[in-house]
């Protein structure tokens, strides 16, 4: 892997994001609404006054300008004001950030803890009452809406046994460790079933694949116990289909969980995009879709490199 | 749901009993106590505890700072850091010779300390003129600094607001929103200021901690001004805290658990749900917001009377209120009936299909061969616009579609939004159109119906309207306002430029433990009298 590949890659990921830019720009104007909705129902906001917020956020002109416009700030590196509470955008994100990586770090680190040995398990047994199990549990965690699974878990944990807080970030004037890990339990539990199903999928098919592959039985017929065979032999060739959602997953960390967010009240990059969509707070939501998209680009070079890393066939020159 | 509010209701009225036998006894069943913590759950996040420049109507900054009036329960004003409400009778408004400008005299209450313990003096109102009107600072609302002419402070209790107009809408701008610290915020930057965050007021409650998206805590202000009626120390809460929960089955949830204890906007569908909770309760609070269908006079059969007469008698109110959950209440005048300008004798038009059809056909409109009346040529087949994307007036705009169909009369949907539909609403791009509007406390309705009013899209222009509105909104003298209103509302209601259909309502769930908590109407939220809300037990 040289220095030169990545150089290249990230120079290429450079009129990706323009591209993506100018298309995230026409879709959000095109969707019904504007930022200044909220006054009409208001009639001591006059239409002069909604003229003159509207000229003080450039909204009075045309899309394409604004479009030129907020690129040209972009391009220096200046993400404009929020709509909604006149503050930066940089530093609403930044402030967002903190616990949406927390949260979302938690819930990859028990999704990768969980769906890999629960994929070895299930190819290695294929056909087993346990590869049914999980089978049967992968398909039930992806087809279970978040929100209902956090409302259950809610009802159940909160108000049943009163275990847990329902939702929020941490108590009010609390915030140690136990209080902090009370809040988190629940989301990441939440937002980590449908990750742990879908990769644990991945990385049995891959499992499975490689499984039937002339150098595992080779590697049998040595007398390696199945153990080695699984995790020195097959793991690191089965991982490479599952590496790519893996680091996607990875990618979209930074841009949150819009909907578990949400739901749990938890301060992060999601739940500001729910609001700022709600709001229609243009740059806002520009801000953190740009965000989010580099952070999708720069995963899948990872996840490129990772192909490397993994498998010595695969070249990058 | 009915049956539950039905049981709800005989419960209720077995608890009356009780309350009534419990007054023969020699002590009060429950003694207001100090003490207690209400936990406020609120949808969205609060920007900025500044009153002058948040999106929102400002709950928690409410229960922090105090203006010189406040809307009371009824909608009049009361006075909060001012003695009493200026008018023309105690001395507090003069008019100058020439009846073109005002001046207006507030006393101030004595003894009252900022939550820094510095006393609060009229430099602090006079600063709070000149830095909302200040252009660098953004505000959402700038309402009332501009027909400010000058203020004189002869001494710290004293206020002299010279106007430069007659503004009797005066009370509900500038100094009812707020006043700010002079000694803590002079030469700073208000945009920017800590003041957004941890602001210093002279409200029962002080803002002890402030952690944006998650929630704001408010504690009791031990040197609060306002003592009982029973001599007690005010406030009687502890604390109040607003946690920001954005989904409403979360908020739910939490009322259930325990977690939050008030919810001020309960969502119509949701009421039902709240209703099974243990120990929470509904109060049902009216609003200063209605809705509204209106009629665009450009268009020349809209212009003739008997179709809007017609329409009117079309239209049965109970079903869009069923269609918004039972909650809404039925009006015939667009001053909602919590104001004193309210006429209940206001001619009402009755739902009466036949008599509708009757009169369009008196009046010429004879069906075609779809059903869809006509007269010389004009179809009565109209463009219906409501905001798209709002789920409530799409389905509003369905009900009263279907209904017209059975008088004749074709509505097709036209819905827009954003600058097309601002456009659209201002400029008459519509034959019909659906909506909402609030007023403040004080209301001003030439906006909508005068001729060329700020708001009146539909150019519709009635001298008489014009005159009876200009006596309302320039008159100080209440008798004089009381006359005007009910002139306006009978010449609205005659002549039916819009047709006024059901007010809103505000859903408030609270702990059963809450009292003496009384829902405000105004757009100055239910947190304005917080001090003498106590918990029992």
């Amino acid at each position: 892997m040289s220095l030169g590949y990545v150089i290249r890659r990230l120079l290429g990921a450079i009129p990706l994001l323009l591209g993506i830019s100018l298309i995230l720009f026409t879709i959000i104007h095109l969707a019904p609404g504007g930022p200044l909705d909220m006054y009409l129902e208001n009639p001591a906001v006059s239409k002069e006054a909604l003229d003159q917020i509207a000229r003080a956020y450039g909204l009075d002109q045309p899309v394409p300008v604004q479009y030129f416009l907020w690129l040209k700030s972009m391009l220096v590196g200046d993400w404009g004001y929020s709509i909604r509470t006149g503050r930066p955008v940089l530093t609403e994100i930044v402030l967002r950030l903190g616990p949406t990586l927390e949260l979302g770090g938690l819930s990859l680190l028990i999704s990768l803890a969980l769906a890999i040995p629960l994929g070895i398990i299930s190819a290695s047994r294929r056909g087993s009452k346990l590869d049914t199990t999980v089978t049967l549990a992968s398909f039930a965690g992806i087809s279970i809406p978040v929100f209902w699974m956090a409302l259950l878990l809610q009802l159940f944990f909160s108000v049943q046994l009163g275990w847990l807080p329902s939702a929020g970030y941490k108590s009010i004037g609390g915030g140690d460790f136990l209080d902090r890990l009370s809040h988190i339990v629940m989301p990441a539990a939440v937002l980590s079933l449908a990750t742990i199903a879908s990769w644990s999928r991945f990385i049995r098919s891959g499992m499975v694949d490689v499984l039937n592959q002339d150098y595992i039985r080779t590697a049998y017929a040595k007398g390696r116990s199945e153990r080695a065979v699984v995790v020195l032999h097959a793991l690191r060739n089965a991982m490479i289909p599952a590496v790519t959602v893996i680091a996607v997953d990875f990618g979209t960390v930074i841009s949150g969980a819009v909907i578990t967010e949400t739901v749990f009240a938890w301060p992060g990059i999601g739940r500001l995009f729910m609001e700022s969509m709600d709001g229609r707070d243009y740059p806002m939501l520009m801000g953190l879709m740009m965000m989010g998209s580099l952070g999708i680009i720069l995963a899948n070079i990872v996840a490129d490199l990772a192909y490397a890393a993994l498998d010595p066939r695969i070249r990058y020159g | 749901m009915t049956f539950k509010l039905t049981r709800r209701a005989a419960l209720q009225g077995m608890l009356a009993g009780g309350v009534a036998m419990t007054a023969f006894r020699a002590f009060p069943a429950y003694a207001q106590a100090p003490g207690g913590t209400l936990t406020v759950g609120l949808t969205y996040e609060i920007d900025t505890m500044n009153v002058y420049s948040t999106g929102f109507l400002g709950d928690a900054q409410a229960a922090v700072v105090e203006g010189l009036l406040a809307p009371g329960s009824d909608a009049k004003y009361v006075p909060v850091l001012a003695t009493e409400v200026p008018t023309l009778e105690n001395g507090g408004i003069v008019v100058a010779e020439d009846g073109k400008t005002m001046k207006i005299t507030y006393k101030l209450r004595e003894g009252v300390k900022w939550h820094d313990g510095e006393p609060f003096t009229s430099a602090d109102v006079k600063y709070t003129w000149e830095a909302v009107k200040d252009p660098a600072f953004i505000a959402e609302s700038k309402d009332g600094t501009e027909e400010v002419e000058s203020i004189e402070t002869p001494d710290d209790l004293t206020v002299i607001v010279n106007y430069n107009t007659i503004l009797p809408t005066f009370a509900s701008t500038l100094f009812t929103f707020g006043i700010l610290p002079k000694h803590v915020l002079e030469g700073t930057d208000l945009n920017t200021s800590t003041y957004n965050e941890t602001p210093i007021g002279t409200g029962p409650f002080k803002v002890t901690e402030f952690v944006r998206g998650q929630y704001v805590v408010t504690e009791r202000f031990d040197e609060y001004w306002d003592k009982a009626e029973n001599g007690d120390q005010l406030p009687y809460l502890d604390s109040i805290i607003f946690k920001m929960i954005p989904d409403t089955n979360t908020l739910i949830t939490q009322l259930r658990s325990g977690e939050v204890t008030m919810v001020v906007s309960t969502p119509y569908s949701q009421a039902s749900q709240v209703e099974g909770i243990d120990g929470i309760e509904i109060v049902k609070g009216p609003l200063l917001s209605w809705q509204h269908l209106d009629f665009n006079f450009k268009n020349p059969t809209l212009a003739d009377l008997e179709v809007r007469k017609a329409i009117a008698m079309g239209i049965d109110r109970n079903v869009l209120i069923r269609a918004q959950g039972g909650f809404p209440e039925a009006i015939k005048s667009p001053v909602v009936p919590v104001f004193e300008w309210y006429d209940a004798e206001t001619p009402e038009i009755a739902y009466d299909v036949e008599g509708a059809k009757a009169a369009l056909d008196a009046a010429g409109y004879v069906a075609g061969s779809d059903g869809i009346r006509e007269k010389d040529g004009n179809r009565l087949s109209y463009q219906f616009m409501v905001q798209a994307g709002r789920a409530d007036d799409e389905l509003a705009q369905q009900v009263i579609i279907a209904q017209l169909k059975a008088i004749g009369i074709e509505a097709t949907a036209n819905n827009q939004t954003g600058v097309a539909y601002r456009e659209a609403r201002y400029n008459g791009g519509y034959d019909l159109i659906y909506g909402r509007w609030i007023t403040s406390a004080d209301p001003v309705y030439s906006v909508f119906w005068g001729t060329g009013g700020a708001n009146n899209g539909q150019s519709y222009s009635n001298p008489k309207l014009d005159e009876a509105f200009a006596k309302f909104e320039n008159s100080l003298d209440t008798a004089v306002r009381m006359e005007a209103a009910k002139e306006f509302q009978t010449i609205l209601a005659e002549d039916l430029p819009s047709i006024p259909l059901t007010t809103n309502v505000a859903l408030i769930a609270k702990t059963a433990k809450l009292k003496d908590f009384v829902p405000n109407p105004t757009n100055m939220t239910n947190f304005v009298h917080t001090a003498e809300w106590y918990m029992e037990g």
